[in-house]
Protein backbone atom coordinates (compact mmCIF):
# COMPACT_ATOMS: atom_id res chain seq x y z
CA UNK A 1 0.00 0.00 0.00
CA UNK A 2 2.59 2.04 1.29
CA UNK A 3 4.72 1.24 -1.93
CA UNK A 4 1.86 2.32 -4.22
CA UNK A 5 1.61 5.56 -2.63
CA UNK A 6 5.20 6.41 -3.05
CA UNK A 7 5.44 5.43 -6.81
CA UNK A 8 2.08 7.16 -7.25
CA UNK A 9 3.52 9.88 -5.38
CA UNK A 10 7.05 10.33 -7.79
CA UNK A 11 4.91 10.01 -10.70
CA UNK A 12 2.86 12.97 -10.16
CA UNK A 13 6.05 14.63 -8.94
CA UNK A 14 8.17 13.88 -12.47
CA UNK A 15 4.88 15.06 -14.58
CA UNK A 16 4.63 18.26 -12.67
CA UNK A 17 8.15 19.41 -12.91
CA UNK A 18 8.11 18.20 -16.47
CA UNK A 19 5.07 20.36 -17.45
CA UNK A 20 6.53 23.51 -14.89
CA UNK A 21 10.09 22.85 -16.45
CA UNK A 22 8.88 23.30 -19.97
CA UNK A 23 6.17 26.25 -19.17
CA UNK A 24 9.48 28.09 -17.01
CA UNK A 25 11.99 27.76 -19.63
CA UNK A 26 9.46 28.48 -22.44
CA UNK A 27 8.79 31.91 -20.35
CA UNK A 28 12.41 32.44 -19.65
CA UNK A 29 13.18 32.32 -23.41
CA UNK A 30 9.90 34.63 -24.27
CA UNK A 31 11.40 37.44 -21.89
CA UNK A 32 15.14 37.03 -23.27
CA UNK A 33 13.75 37.70 -26.96
CA UNK A 34 11.75 40.93 -25.64
CA UNK A 35 14.49 41.82 -23.93
CA UNK A 36 17.05 41.44 -26.29
CA UNK A 37 15.02 42.30 -28.92
CA UNK A 38 16.58 39.29 -30.87
CA UNK A 39 13.56 37.53 -33.57
CA UNK A 40 16.30 34.40 -33.68
CA UNK A 41 15.78 33.75 -29.93
CA UNK A 42 12.34 31.71 -30.95
CA UNK A 43 11.18 30.70 -27.44
CA UNK A 44 9.87 27.52 -28.52
CA UNK A 45 12.86 26.31 -30.73
CA UNK A 46 14.77 26.81 -27.83
CA UNK A 47 12.92 25.22 -25.41
CA UNK A 48 12.51 22.15 -27.42
CA UNK A 49 16.48 22.45 -28.20
CA UNK A 50 16.71 22.39 -23.80
CA UNK A 51 14.51 19.76 -23.38
CA UNK A 52 15.47 17.62 -25.65
CA UNK A 53 18.92 17.89 -24.38
CA UNK A 54 17.89 17.25 -20.39
CA UNK A 55 15.58 14.15 -21.65
CA UNK A 56 19.36 12.24 -22.99
CA UNK A 57 21.02 13.40 -20.35
CA UNK A 58 18.94 12.26 -17.84
CA UNK A 59 18.06 9.18 -20.14
CA UNK A 60 14.45 9.87 -20.25
CA UNK A 61 12.64 8.28 -23.41
CA UNK A 62 10.36 10.88 -25.27
CA UNK A 63 7.01 8.58 -24.78
CA UNK A 64 7.36 9.31 -20.75
CA UNK A 65 7.80 13.07 -21.49
CA UNK A 66 5.14 13.08 -23.54
CA UNK A 67 3.00 12.11 -21.91
CA UNK A 68 3.79 13.83 -18.88
CA UNK A 69 3.20 16.90 -20.92
CA UNK A 70 -0.12 15.55 -22.71
CA UNK A 71 -1.56 18.93 -20.78
CA UNK A 72 0.45 21.13 -22.57
CA UNK A 73 -0.38 19.14 -26.10
CA UNK A 74 -3.82 19.10 -25.16
CA UNK A 75 -3.80 22.95 -25.83
CA UNK A 76 -2.92 22.94 -29.10
CA UNK A 77 -6.71 22.67 -30.12
CA UNK A 78 -7.79 25.09 -28.06
CA UNK A 79 -4.96 27.50 -29.69
CA UNK A 80 -6.08 26.75 -33.54
CA UNK A 81 -9.72 27.13 -32.51
CA UNK A 82 -8.35 30.85 -31.05
CA UNK A 83 -7.40 31.89 -34.53
CA UNK A 84 -11.21 32.03 -35.13
CA UNK A 85 -10.59 35.49 -33.40
CA UNK A 86 -8.20 37.00 -35.81
CA UNK A 87 -10.57 35.73 -38.85
CA UNK A 88 -13.40 37.18 -37.36
CA UNK A 89 -11.22 40.35 -36.97
CA UNK A 90 -10.12 40.34 -40.18
CA UNK A 91 -13.47 39.27 -42.45
CA UNK A 92 -13.89 43.02 -43.44
CA UNK A 93 -10.57 43.44 -44.59
CA UNK A 94 -10.75 40.71 -47.08
CA UNK A 95 -14.27 41.17 -48.21
CA UNK A 96 -13.08 42.48 -51.79
CA UNK A 97 -10.54 40.31 -52.75
CA UNK A 98 -11.16 36.68 -51.21
CA UNK A 99 -11.92 35.30 -54.75
CA UNK A 100 -8.03 36.35 -55.41
CA UNK A 101 -6.80 35.05 -51.85
CA UNK A 102 -8.25 31.76 -52.12
CA UNK A 103 -7.56 31.35 -55.99
CA UNK A 104 -3.74 32.41 -54.40
CA UNK A 105 -3.63 29.62 -51.96
CA UNK A 106 -5.14 26.88 -53.27
CA UNK A 107 -2.53 27.27 -56.29
CA UNK A 108 -0.15 27.50 -53.43
CA UNK A 109 -1.14 23.90 -51.89
CA UNK A 110 -0.70 22.86 -55.57
CA UNK A 111 2.63 23.89 -55.52
CA UNK A 112 4.10 23.09 -52.76
CA UNK A 113 2.95 19.74 -51.79
CA UNK A 114 4.46 18.18 -55.32
CA UNK A 115 7.75 20.29 -55.08
CA UNK A 116 8.03 19.09 -51.24
CA UNK A 117 7.07 15.14 -51.93
CA UNK A 118 8.98 14.94 -55.29
CA UNK A 119 12.38 16.47 -53.95
CA UNK A 120 11.69 14.03 -50.77
CA UNK A 121 10.79 10.78 -53.04
CA UNK A 122 14.20 11.68 -55.40
CA UNK A 123 16.48 11.98 -52.58
CA UNK A 124 15.58 10.34 -49.45
CA UNK A 125 12.89 7.95 -51.07
CA UNK A 126 10.97 7.23 -47.63
CA UNK A 127 7.07 7.82 -48.69
CA UNK A 128 6.45 8.66 -44.93
CA UNK A 129 9.02 11.26 -44.81
CA UNK A 130 7.32 12.69 -48.21
CA UNK A 131 4.13 12.73 -46.64
CA UNK A 132 5.26 14.31 -43.27
CA UNK A 133 7.35 17.25 -45.52
CA UNK A 134 4.00 17.78 -48.03
CA UNK A 135 2.44 18.75 -45.12
CA UNK A 136 4.92 20.96 -43.31
CA UNK A 137 3.60 24.19 -44.31
CA UNK A 138 0.26 24.54 -42.08
CA UNK A 139 -0.80 25.06 -38.72
CA UNK A 140 0.57 22.03 -36.61
CA UNK A 141 -2.39 20.08 -35.33
CA UNK A 142 -3.63 20.30 -39.03
CA UNK A 143 -0.73 19.06 -40.34
CA UNK A 144 -0.79 16.50 -37.21
CA UNK A 145 -4.15 14.78 -38.25
CA UNK A 146 -3.39 14.76 -42.13
CA UNK A 147 -0.01 12.78 -41.29
CA UNK A 148 -2.06 9.84 -39.67
CA UNK A 149 -4.70 9.87 -42.39
CA UNK A 150 -1.95 10.11 -45.16
CA UNK A 151 0.59 7.44 -43.18
CA UNK A 152 3.51 10.02 -42.27
CA UNK A 153 5.32 10.34 -39.67
CA UNK A 154 4.27 12.51 -36.49
CA UNK A 155 7.56 13.77 -34.93
CA UNK A 156 8.92 14.67 -38.39
CA UNK A 157 5.75 16.09 -39.48
CA UNK A 158 5.94 18.51 -36.16
CA UNK A 159 9.90 19.12 -36.48
CA UNK A 160 9.21 20.05 -40.48
CA UNK A 161 6.66 22.40 -39.41
CA UNK A 162 8.36 24.18 -36.91
CA UNK A 163 11.54 24.24 -39.20
CA UNK A 164 9.11 26.04 -41.95
CA UNK A 165 7.70 28.15 -38.67
CA UNK A 166 11.02 29.29 -37.91
CA UNK A 167 12.61 29.77 -41.98
CA UNK A 168 9.58 32.08 -42.27
CA UNK A 169 9.84 34.22 -39.19
CA UNK A 170 13.50 34.47 -39.75
CA UNK A 171 13.89 35.23 -43.23
CA UNK A 172 10.29 35.73 -44.70
CA UNK A 173 10.15 39.70 -44.21
CA UNK A 174 14.00 40.16 -45.02
CA UNK A 175 13.61 38.01 -48.46
CA UNK A 176 10.37 39.25 -49.08
CA UNK A 177 11.71 43.03 -49.13
CA UNK A 178 15.03 41.91 -50.58
CA UNK A 179 12.61 40.20 -54.00
CA UNK A 180 10.48 43.73 -53.66
CA UNK A 181 7.50 42.46 -52.35
CA UNK A 182 7.20 45.36 -49.78
CA UNK A 183 3.38 45.47 -49.50
CA UNK A 184 2.04 44.50 -45.60
CA UNK A 185 -1.10 42.76 -47.10
CA UNK A 186 1.30 40.49 -49.39
CA UNK A 187 4.06 39.88 -46.97
CA UNK A 188 1.09 38.39 -44.30
CA UNK A 189 -0.21 36.56 -46.94
CA UNK A 190 3.13 34.82 -48.04
CA UNK A 191 4.51 33.91 -44.44
CA UNK A 192 0.79 33.02 -43.08
CA UNK A 193 0.84 30.33 -46.05
CA UNK A 194 4.65 29.56 -46.02
CA UNK A 195 5.47 29.81 -42.20
CA UNK A 196 1.90 29.37 -40.42
CA UNK A 197 1.08 30.35 -36.98
CA UNK A 198 4.84 30.90 -36.03
CA UNK A 199 6.04 33.28 -38.71
CA UNK A 200 2.60 35.11 -38.28
CA UNK A 201 3.33 35.43 -34.86
CA UNK A 202 6.47 37.15 -35.42
CA UNK A 203 5.06 39.36 -37.99
CA UNK A 204 2.28 40.20 -36.26
CA UNK A 205 4.80 42.90 -34.02
CA UNK A 206 5.03 44.53 -37.55
CA UNK A 207 1.57 46.25 -38.55
CA UNK A 208 -1.84 45.14 -37.85
CA UNK A 209 -2.14 44.35 -41.52
CA UNK A 210 0.97 41.70 -41.45
CA UNK A 211 -0.97 40.13 -38.34
CA UNK A 212 -4.24 40.34 -40.40
CA UNK A 213 -3.26 39.01 -43.79
CA UNK A 214 -1.36 36.10 -41.84
CA UNK A 215 -4.05 35.24 -39.78
CA UNK A 216 -6.45 34.58 -42.90
CA UNK A 217 -3.78 32.97 -44.67
CA UNK A 218 -3.11 30.25 -41.71
CA UNK A 219 -6.71 29.59 -41.82
CA UNK A 220 -7.69 29.55 -45.43
CA UNK A 221 -4.04 27.71 -46.80
CA UNK A 222 -5.25 24.87 -43.68
CA UNK A 223 -8.53 24.03 -44.94
CA UNK A 224 -7.88 24.00 -48.34
CA UNK A 225 -4.28 21.68 -47.68
CA UNK A 226 -7.35 19.86 -45.49
CA UNK A 227 -9.29 18.88 -48.67
CA UNK A 228 -6.61 18.88 -51.05
CA UNK A 229 -4.17 16.68 -49.66
CA UNK A 230 -5.71 13.15 -49.59
CA UNK A 231 -6.32 13.73 -53.26
CA UNK A 232 -3.40 14.96 -54.32
CA UNK A 233 -0.91 12.88 -52.12
CA UNK A 234 -1.86 9.38 -52.85
CA UNK A 235 -2.17 10.80 -56.72
CA UNK A 236 1.46 11.82 -57.00
CA UNK A 237 2.68 8.36 -55.08
CA UNK A 238 1.39 6.72 -58.22
CA UNK A 239 4.70 7.64 -59.73
CA UNK A 240 6.58 6.22 -57.19
CA UNK A 241 5.40 2.85 -57.25
CA UNK B 1 -10.60 37.48 -14.60
CA UNK B 2 -14.41 37.70 -15.43
CA UNK B 3 -13.57 37.81 -19.11
CA UNK B 4 -11.29 35.20 -18.66
CA UNK B 5 -13.33 32.82 -17.59
CA UNK B 6 -15.49 34.41 -19.82
CA UNK B 7 -13.09 33.62 -23.18
CA UNK B 8 -11.95 29.60 -22.11
CA UNK B 9 -15.78 29.24 -21.83
CA UNK B 10 -16.38 30.23 -25.21
CA UNK B 11 -13.45 28.19 -26.60
CA UNK B 12 -14.46 25.30 -25.10
CA UNK B 13 -17.88 25.74 -26.69
CA UNK B 14 -16.44 25.72 -29.70
CA UNK B 15 -13.72 23.25 -29.50
CA UNK B 16 -16.99 20.72 -28.11
CA UNK B 17 -19.02 21.97 -31.35
CA UNK B 18 -16.04 21.51 -33.63
CA UNK B 19 -15.65 18.12 -32.24
CA UNK B 20 -19.55 17.50 -32.70
CA UNK B 21 -19.57 18.59 -36.20
CA UNK B 22 -16.59 16.63 -37.12
CA UNK B 23 -18.34 13.38 -36.37
CA UNK B 24 -21.10 14.36 -38.15
CA UNK B 25 -19.14 15.63 -41.26
CA UNK B 26 -15.86 13.85 -41.04
CA UNK B 27 -13.61 15.84 -43.52
CA UNK B 28 -11.63 18.53 -41.67
CA UNK B 29 -9.75 18.24 -38.79
CA UNK B 30 -12.13 19.17 -35.38
CA UNK B 31 -10.18 21.98 -34.70
CA UNK B 32 -10.95 23.77 -38.04
CA UNK B 33 -14.53 23.60 -37.78
CA UNK B 34 -14.41 24.99 -33.96
CA UNK B 35 -12.47 27.57 -35.17
CA UNK B 36 -15.05 28.34 -37.84
CA UNK B 37 -17.85 28.00 -35.27
CA UNK B 38 -16.07 30.88 -33.11
CA UNK B 39 -15.90 33.36 -36.02
CA UNK B 40 -19.30 32.63 -36.81
CA UNK B 41 -20.36 33.07 -32.91
CA UNK B 42 -18.17 36.32 -33.15
CA UNK B 43 -19.64 37.59 -36.22
CA UNK B 44 -23.68 37.38 -35.26
CA UNK B 45 -22.58 39.04 -31.57
CA UNK B 46 -23.18 35.73 -29.73
CA UNK B 47 -19.84 35.73 -27.98
CA UNK B 48 -18.89 39.40 -27.21
CA UNK B 49 -15.77 39.83 -29.39
CA UNK B 50 -14.84 42.95 -26.47
CA UNK B 51 -14.44 40.31 -23.61
CA UNK B 52 -12.36 37.67 -25.61
CA UNK B 53 -10.06 39.94 -27.14
CA UNK B 54 -7.80 40.59 -24.01
CA UNK B 55 -7.63 37.37 -23.26
CA UNK B 56 -7.40 35.81 -27.01
CA UNK B 57 -4.48 38.16 -27.91
CA UNK B 58 -2.06 36.88 -25.33
CA UNK B 59 -3.02 32.95 -25.84
CA UNK B 60 -2.16 33.74 -29.61
CA UNK B 61 0.94 35.42 -28.82
CA UNK B 62 2.11 32.72 -26.71
CA UNK B 63 0.64 29.49 -28.47
CA UNK B 64 4.19 28.31 -29.57
CA UNK B 65 4.08 26.58 -26.41
CA UNK B 66 1.91 24.13 -27.17
CA UNK B 67 4.34 22.88 -29.73
CA UNK B 68 7.23 22.02 -27.64
CA UNK B 69 6.03 18.93 -26.42
CA UNK B 70 5.29 17.29 -30.17
CA UNK B 71 9.04 18.78 -31.27
CA UNK B 72 11.03 17.07 -28.38
CA UNK B 73 9.90 14.19 -30.15
CA UNK B 74 12.43 14.52 -33.02
CA UNK B 75 14.86 13.23 -30.22
CA UNK B 76 13.47 9.71 -31.38
CA UNK B 77 14.65 9.99 -34.80
CA UNK B 78 18.29 10.73 -34.59
CA UNK B 79 19.00 7.35 -37.30
CA UNK B 80 16.89 9.35 -39.92
CA UNK B 81 18.60 13.04 -38.99
CA UNK B 82 21.97 11.57 -39.13
CA UNK B 83 21.42 9.89 -42.71
CA UNK B 84 18.89 12.78 -43.82
CA UNK B 85 18.90 15.49 -41.88
CA UNK B 86 20.72 18.32 -44.68
CA UNK B 87 18.85 17.41 -47.29
CA UNK B 88 15.38 17.17 -45.21
CA UNK B 89 16.71 20.55 -43.82
CA UNK B 90 17.14 21.85 -47.63
CA UNK B 91 13.80 20.46 -49.10
CA UNK B 92 11.95 22.28 -46.01
CA UNK B 93 14.04 26.00 -46.78
CA UNK B 94 13.51 25.07 -50.72
CA UNK B 95 9.86 24.64 -50.90
CA UNK B 96 9.05 27.15 -48.16
CA UNK B 97 10.95 30.06 -50.28
CA UNK B 98 9.17 28.91 -53.47
CA UNK B 99 5.84 29.28 -51.62
CA UNK B 100 6.83 32.70 -49.63
CA UNK B 101 7.83 33.73 -53.18
CA UNK B 102 4.89 32.69 -55.30
CA UNK B 103 2.42 33.98 -52.90
CA UNK B 104 4.08 37.14 -52.02
CA UNK B 105 4.93 38.19 -55.80
CA UNK B 106 1.51 37.14 -57.13
CA UNK B 107 -0.47 38.63 -54.25
CA UNK B 108 1.68 42.26 -54.79
CA UNK B 109 0.25 41.90 -58.10
CA UNK B 110 -2.95 41.29 -57.97
CA UNK B 111 -3.44 44.17 -55.23
CA UNK B 112 -1.40 46.52 -57.43
CA UNK B 113 -3.59 46.36 -59.95
CA UNK B 114 -6.46 47.07 -56.97
CA UNK B 115 -4.62 50.59 -55.86
CA UNK B 116 -5.18 51.01 -59.48
CA UNK B 117 -8.77 50.16 -60.25
CA UNK B 118 -10.34 51.44 -56.83
CA UNK B 119 -7.63 54.00 -55.83
CA UNK B 120 -7.94 52.54 -52.49
CA UNK B 121 -5.00 54.17 -50.43
CA UNK B 122 -3.35 51.79 -49.02
CA UNK B 123 -0.41 50.13 -49.98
Amino acid sequence: MIDMLTIDYNAALTTTSLVVGTLVFYVLFAKLQVKLKAIWLNPMLFTIILIAAFLMIIDMPFVEYFEATSLINGLVEPAVVALGYPLYQHLNTIKHQWKSIVLLLTLGVLLVIPISLILTMCFIALPEIAVSLSLKSVTTPIGISLTEALNGNNSVTAFAIILAGFFGSLFGVPWLNFINVTSAKAQGLAIGAASHALGTATISKISYEHAAYGSISIILSAVSTAIISPILIPFLFTYFS
Amino acid sequence: MKNVIYSIAAIGLCVMLGHLIAQALGTLPSSLYGLICLTLLLHFNIVSAKKVSDSIGWAISNMGICFVPAGVGIIDHFDLIKSHGLSIVLIIFFSTFVLLTFIGVFFQKATFKDLHTQKSTDD
